[in-house]
């Protein structure tokens, strides 16, 4: 219950159109919402609600569906609440209208969205590079985006190197746990003294592989 | 018309140059001034490695603040695109003789970071990287064990050639280069003429100029001092 005007958020909401609001817990309310009614839940939860403050604005991609979900998640440090507006755009326009006039920090929130995801927020003050200043390809947290490819085609892979490691194990370096006994380490761990582990290894009672 | 300057490589008559050869490596591996450039959570193993448990300080180590008065640079983990720039600009600005050292597997082959987009994977293709300490992370007796190791280079540098990749970066400055463009693009330059740099080193080698290094010209722009605004 709102403290200044005794209004609970249902009653604030009730007129948007196509609205749904869940209660997830006593401080997490989810709300869902057409795209064209976002920005007036956030001016009336702003206005009439205390909720100030726009702590993230997040994106997920719903490549099948071929929609964008766009998350504004806002604050109120009066009810201590959290509201997690949800809303979902057409992935092909991937254009929004921006929310800076009335939270000023969706500025950055913004501008990090359009980099990673491509969305264009139409009245944000400034929609350029951010953080990926070295980029040209298509924005890389959409789903379609192949970060395993990309690196094959830009980046050289340095080959294992036995030569290297030949040198090093002789002078007493070199990989101390071999990879197959690894999955064993537990059991090397909860023995007590290193003589236990050192006749443990011996014996082979350990590092044949987990099947053993 | 004007001299140009050079120092040529003249042939050693004094019968105790290989003496002087050695005290002058002794010397150098002494006394050493090390920049961290902290990028990855490396960073953590230094506090100790440089503090009273593991003492950097007693092999001569000291970490210094510019890169203009450092002789190590010394990267502790995965170097972001973005930073990458940074490190190159830092590494051009270090006065020669300047070493390198890699901590970290993200340095070698891009450890756990392999298959992210933002991150450089070998260090190595973007500057001569004299000592690489592998691991995840490695722990600060292979951190004194791989500075010990530098030192050794250092002290036999004349010898066996070991300890001087940083003239590797003026010898074969156009493969460096190369690597560097295709990451930042093709008009990407720095503050730093490293042409001119081997050029007056001597260090010019066959490898110095290429198409890359021509790219490089193409877009070079003269360097100005920049304009002062308050």
């Amino acid at each position: 219950m709102n403290a200044m005007n005794n209004k609970s958020i249902d009653e604030i909401l009730a007129k948007v159109n196509g609205i749904k609001i869940t209660h997830k817990r006593a401080r997490r309310i989810r709300v869902d919402v057409a795209a064209d009614s976002l920005t007036t839940v956030l001016e009336l939860i702003k206005g009439q609600a205390s909720y100030v403050h726009l702590s993230a604005i997040s994106c997920v991609d719903w490549i099948d569906d071929n929609q964008f979900e766009l998350v504004y998640h806002v604050w109120s440090y009066e009810e201590n609440c959290l509201i997690s507006a949800h809303t979902r755009i057409d992935r092909e326009e991937a254009k929004f209208v921006s929310v800076y006039d009335l939270y000023k920090p969706a500025d950055f929130f913004e501008r990090d969205i359009f980099e990673m995801f491509g969305i264009f927020f139409i009245g944000s003050p400034r929609m350029e590079k951010f953080i990926l200043t070295e980029w040209y390809g298509m924005p890389p947290m959409r789903k379609d985006f192949d970060s395993e490819a990309y690196v094959q085609e830009t980046f050289n892979w340095t080959e294992y190197n036995p030569d290297w490691l030949q040198e090093i194990t002789e002078q007493g370096g070199g990989i101390a746990i071999k990879p197959e006994e690894i999955r064993m380490a537990g059991q090397l761990h909860n023995m007590s003294t290193h003589r236990e582990r050192e006749k443990a290894k011996k014996d082979h009672v350990v590092g044949k592989g987990w099947k053993s | 018309m004007k001299k140009e300057l050079l120092i040529k490589q003249q042939k050693r008559s004094n019968p105790l140059a290989h003496v002087f050869d050695d005290f002058i490596g002794f010397c150098q591996s002494k006394s050493l001034f090390m920049l961290h450039y902290c990028t990855g959570c490396g960073a953590i193993e230094l506090p100790p490695a440089m503090t009273s448990r593991f003492d950097m300080e007693r092999l001569g180590i000291q970490p210094m603040v510019t890169p203009r008065q450092a002789d190590i640079l010394l990267i502790t983990g995965y170097v972001s695109i973005k930073t990458l720039k940074r490190v190159i600009l830092t590494y051009e600005q270090m006065q020669s003789p300047k070493y390198v050292i890699g901590i970290c597997s993200c340095t070698v082959n891009g450890g756990m970071y392999w298959q992210s987009y933002a991150t450089a994977k070998k260090l190595n293709e973007y500057m001569p990287v004299d000592v690489y300490i592998a691991g995840c992370m490695p722990r600060p007796e292979a951190v004194i064990e791989g500075l010990k190791r530098l030192k050794n280079n250092i002290m036999q540098d004349k010898k066996q050639h070991k300890g001087s990749a940083w003239k590797d970066y003026y010898k074969n400055y156009d493969y460096y280069l190369g690597n560097q463009q295709h990451l930042f693009g093709d008009d990407w330059q720095t503050p730093v003429d490293v042409i001119a740099e081997a050029k007056l080193y001597g260090l010019e080698g066959e490898g110095t100029y290429g198409k890359n290094t021509d790219k490089l010209k193409k877009v070079q722009q003269p360097l100005l001092p920049q304009e002062m605004k308050l």
